[in-house]
């Protein structure tokens, strides 16, 4: 007996969200904001 | 002059390791215990897995760094703690078996005033019939590991170009694994890289898991707060299945592993079986299994050590129902509850309870993923039991006594869905605090604000920035402190 499991109500990315996730400019400017959310998350778990 | 033993050099122990020496003059010993050679940048095995990544690129010598920062090694592995001394040796000692080639199988007794216990998992394979490299499925869980799964993962993208068809099964080898995030990339990763082989339509990539919905990770699922509204992890990863062409089998406990079938059970007591070409599949973790004994020779390990290996420390191990969990019952400085001079960093101190719900098949089986305690926790964890020693070298018992519960601190994490500057992608995530606390943040037990995921290239060269940061830091490379854990 199997299980397999899809997710077909899942929600797809839009074509737009899909070329921002690949467009390198937008991502270079993602890239700096990620850096600094994750900086402001790693400095608040050092006491 | 004082005598710090840490056993295990992994995240931990390493941390622990180098801070303590920066922190304590050159006539305090600090003496590191681990039966590796080599350090291993872990979160990297998934990209050796799939022959994007080499061993060298992910593990250096330990041994060369700690001759240079004037901290002790050796190659060995703890087998015995004696936190009060025993008849022939008074002071608190280790028994250790050395595992490097000059003294391999020798046994010695090491002294300590203060010890760090970072052993990290054991990779209990034994757990689930036919698990594991000697067995019938691969793993990504050490450098050596990775390779090998790579080597096997050329085989099937061979098979899949003469035209054949594969199914490639990946995800938790038994129902009590931890580290979902690390089968999640690994899962992706093999898909990335199908694609990119162009025989992706060839191929069935399934994941197997015991979270009883995806993006649980064995945190109890997370709220991710974006543009004022709440995305729940679980249809932020859907998607991404979704998105792959990924299927799952949800809930499930490897019962056991036979050539080429997996059989499992579900949480509502069904049993079922999945036939592969290839699988990776995690093991469950336990402690090191060290035996603990006191000034008489009496074994105490039960004292020291939960049933799972792990060391008790300061936390609440009352049993209680998933309903009555608190944050507070997380510890806040891992001391030992035995011992006033010795502490558990990382994944080798015994977590209270899960984060998950935990679940119990008809039949009894426990499905329940065990909480992460890996990475970022492990660093920080580690430097905070550091500087704790160090206060205590320096001041005495009136010494600042330094806290790191999962309760208070958050956690980013890179899980990357594929490798390469212009077609990578990976999820960024970060959660605040890691240990719901629903008292605090209600019933989401996190802070929707400061608890985020985004999915992109831009995320993927974070992974690799820090791969190369982080090894730079753990070869204590010129100002390496200033790179938090």
């Amino acid at each position: 007996m199997s299980h397999l499991t899809s997710f077909p109500n899942a929600p797809l990315p839009t074509e737009g969200e899909v070329g921002r996730r690949t467009n390198l400019f937008v991502q270079a400017g993602r890239f700096a904001v990620l850096n600094v959310k994750m900086i402001l998350m790693v400095t608040k778990g050092h006491h | 002059m004082t005598r710090t033993v840490i056993l295990g050099a992994g995240i931990a122990g390493h941390t622990a390791a180098l801070h303590l020496r920066r922190m304590v003059g050159k006539e305090h010993d600090v003496v590191v215990v681990a039966p590796n050679s080599k350090w291993n940048w872990i979160p990297s095995n998934i990209w050796v897995g799939v022959g994007q990544m080499t061993v060298k690129q992910v593990t250096f010598p330990l041994a060369p760094i700690y001759q240079r920062k004037g901290i002790e090694f050796h190659q060995a592995l703890a087998t015995e703690l004696h936190g009060e001394g025993s008849a022939d040796l008074p002071r608190p000692h280790v028994t250790v078996r050395y595992t490097d080639p000059a003294r391999q199988g020798q046994t010695g007794q090491l002294e300590y005033d203060f010890l760090i216990n970072a052993t990290g998992p054991k990779l209990n394979f034994g757990a689930t019939p036919g698990l594991g490299p000697d067995g019938y499925t691969w793993s990504v869980c050490t450098a050596g590991h990775a390779t090998e799964t790579a080597k096997a993962f050329e085989d099937v993208i061979a098979r899949l170009k003469q035209g054949e068809n594969q199914t490639l099964l990946i995800g938790m080898g038994h129902g009590t694994c931890t580290c979902q995030g690390a089968a999640f990339e690994y899962t992706f990763n093999v898909e990335h890289e199908l694609v990119k082989e162009g025989v992706r339509d060839k191929a069935e990539v399934i994941y197997i898991t015991n979270e009883s919905q995806l993006g649980d990770f064995g945190m109890d699922g997370m709220n991710f707060g974006h543009k004022g509204d709440v995305i729940p992890s679980q249809m932020f990863t859907e998607s991404i299945f979704q998105e792959r062409g990924v299927k799952a089998i949800m809930s499930a406990h490897v019962e056991k592993v036979e050539p080429g079938v997996a059989f499992y059970e579900q949480v509502d007591g069904t049993k079922g079986q999945q036939s592969f070409d290839f699988a990776m599949l995690l093991p469950p973790f336990r402690g090191a299994d060290l035996k603990a004994f006191d000034a008489a020779g009496e074994d105490i390990t039960t004292d020291v050590f939960a049933p799972s290996g792990f060391m008790k420390v300061d936390a609440d191990y009352t049993p209680k129902p998933y309903e009555e969990w608190k944050a507070s019952d997380w510890p806040r400085t891992y001391q030992s509850v035995k011992y006033d001079n010795a502490w558990a960093a990382g994944i080798a101190f015994a977590p209270p309870h899960q984060m998950s719900r935990p679940q119990t098949s008809p039949n009894g089986t426990v499905i329940a993923p065990a909480p992460p305690r890996t990475g970022m926790p492990s660093g920080v964890i580690g430097r905070a039991v550091a500087q704790t020693i160090a206060e205590r070298i320096k001041h005495g018992s009136s010494g600042k006594v330094h806290t790191a519960s999962m309760a208070d601190m958050g956690a980013a994490c890179i899980a990357s869905a594929g490798k390469g500057w212009r077609k990578g992608t990976a999820a960024a995530m970060t959660v605040f605090p890691i240990i719901p606390d629903k008292e605090k943040y209600g019933e989401a037990g996190r802070d929707v604000k400061e608890t985020y995921g985004e999915i992109g290239l831009s995320a993927h060269w974070m992974k690799v920035m820090l791969h190369y940061l982080f090894i730079y830091k753990a070869k204590a490379r010129p100002l390496w402190f200033l790179i938090p854990e």
